[in-house]
């Protein structure tokens, strides 16, 4: 049960915001983060039309053995994803209190731009007083 | 809850086995010249345009004894070699043909796996993926044989399914038959007792609805 990081990628796939809570996963280099978040973007579009049966979203959650990654994409594009555990069960519902949290503390934030990378206190704040160190 | 399909690739990227159970919306058959494999699957191969093509193997037989969506036993009599055309062909326009398919299934494996990877930053496997209507497994070998399958999104895990697939019905209809060429990078694997050992291992399963 651990968080252990929050992305958010915006309607180009380019990532907006990133940041680490739990230890557990490899520390990488910003660089690396934007690379990740671009393939993931551009898989998540593929993954909607390899439905076998009707139409189909993107991918929303992604498994590996120790962490899995849940995706949240919004109606205008921007996608929200959190890495966590493989037992946590709230990780769609943060995903949601960061939405709303995006909503109130960035886009309603008169001196951000929209698609642009998000440095605002107030977001940052809110998102530690939601996720604070990643441990339950 | 029910299971879709199953692909299996090489370690060359090449899909070698292709089958599939409930699905709707089907594929179309690859074009010629697509880059896909002979002895795939006969429901999804191009169509042979003349006598001269191909056959799909050289020991499986040219009938289609299980029909996909029935899932009924419906020809036991010899057919003709040469698969009519499908009349529901056109109706499927929307869809993709099998080889652009199968690329994109593999591509988006490749790049999962590499990602779970590249973000642990130990050996670890990507497992599976959910969307909202489908979700997709992976076991990989350790001989880089990749098995795929796409079931329900409502199902728990299905690489112990996938696993014994390999523990059973690959191991003993592809490995040890000597028909089979394994990493030919021209032929795929299929053959009447591998498709039909894999059906029933399937259509046993209490996911299988």
């Amino acid at each position: 049960m651990a968080i252990f990081s929050l992305w958010v990628i915006n309607k180009a796939g380019g990532l907006i915001y990133q940041r680490n809570f739990a230890d557990g996963l490899a520390q990488l280099t910003s660089n690396e983060y934007l690379v990740l978040a671009g393939t993931l973007h551009g898989i998540h579009a593929i993954t909607s039309r390899l439905s076998p049966t009707g139409s189909s979203s993107g991918a929303q959650v992604i498994e590996g053995e120790t962490f899995k990654m849940t995706i949240l994409l919004t109606a205008t594009g921007t996608k929200f994803v959190l890495l966590t555990s493989l037992a946590e069960a709230t990780a769609d519902s943060v995903l949601q209190r960061v939405y709303e949290a995006y909503a109130d503390a960035v886009m309603k934030n008169p001196f951000h731009t929209p698609e642009m990378p998000i440095r605002s206190e107030g977001f940052d704040t809110r998102i530690t007083s939601l996720i604070g160190t990643g441990q339950p | 809850m029910t299971i879709y399909s199953l692909y299996i690739y090489d370690r060359h990227c090449a899909c070698v086995y292709y089958q599939d159970w409930h699905r709707t919306k089907q594929p179309k058959r690859a074009g010629e010249g697509g880059g896909i494999l002979n002895a795939v699957s006969q429901a999804v191969s191009p169509l042979a345009t003349d006598s001269a093509a191909p056959t799909p193997s050289a020991f499986s037989s040219p009938r289609n004894t299980l029909s996909s969506t029935s899932g009924l036993v419906v020809a036991v009599g010899e057919d003709p070699v040469t698969p009519l055309p499908n009349p529901a062909e056109h109706a499927r326009s929307n869809t993709l043909p099998f080889d652009e398919e199968a690329k994109l299934v593999y591509g988006v494996v490749l790049s999962l796996r590499n990602m779970v990877k590249k973000i642990s930053g130990r050996d670890e496997q990507f497992t599976s993926y959910r969307t909202s209507s489908y979700r997709l497994h992976l076991y990989e070998t350790v001989s880089g044989y990749k098995f795929i399958m796409l079931s329900d999104a409502a199902t728990d895990g299905l690489r112990f399914v996938l696993r014994s697939i390999y523990n059973g019905p690959f191991l003993e209809y592809v490995v040890r038959n000597p028909l089979v060429p394994m990493d030919s990078r021209s032929q795929g694997i299929d053959n009447d007792y591998f498709r039909a050992s894999i059906d029933r291992l399937v259509r046993g399963l209490s996911v299988f609805n």
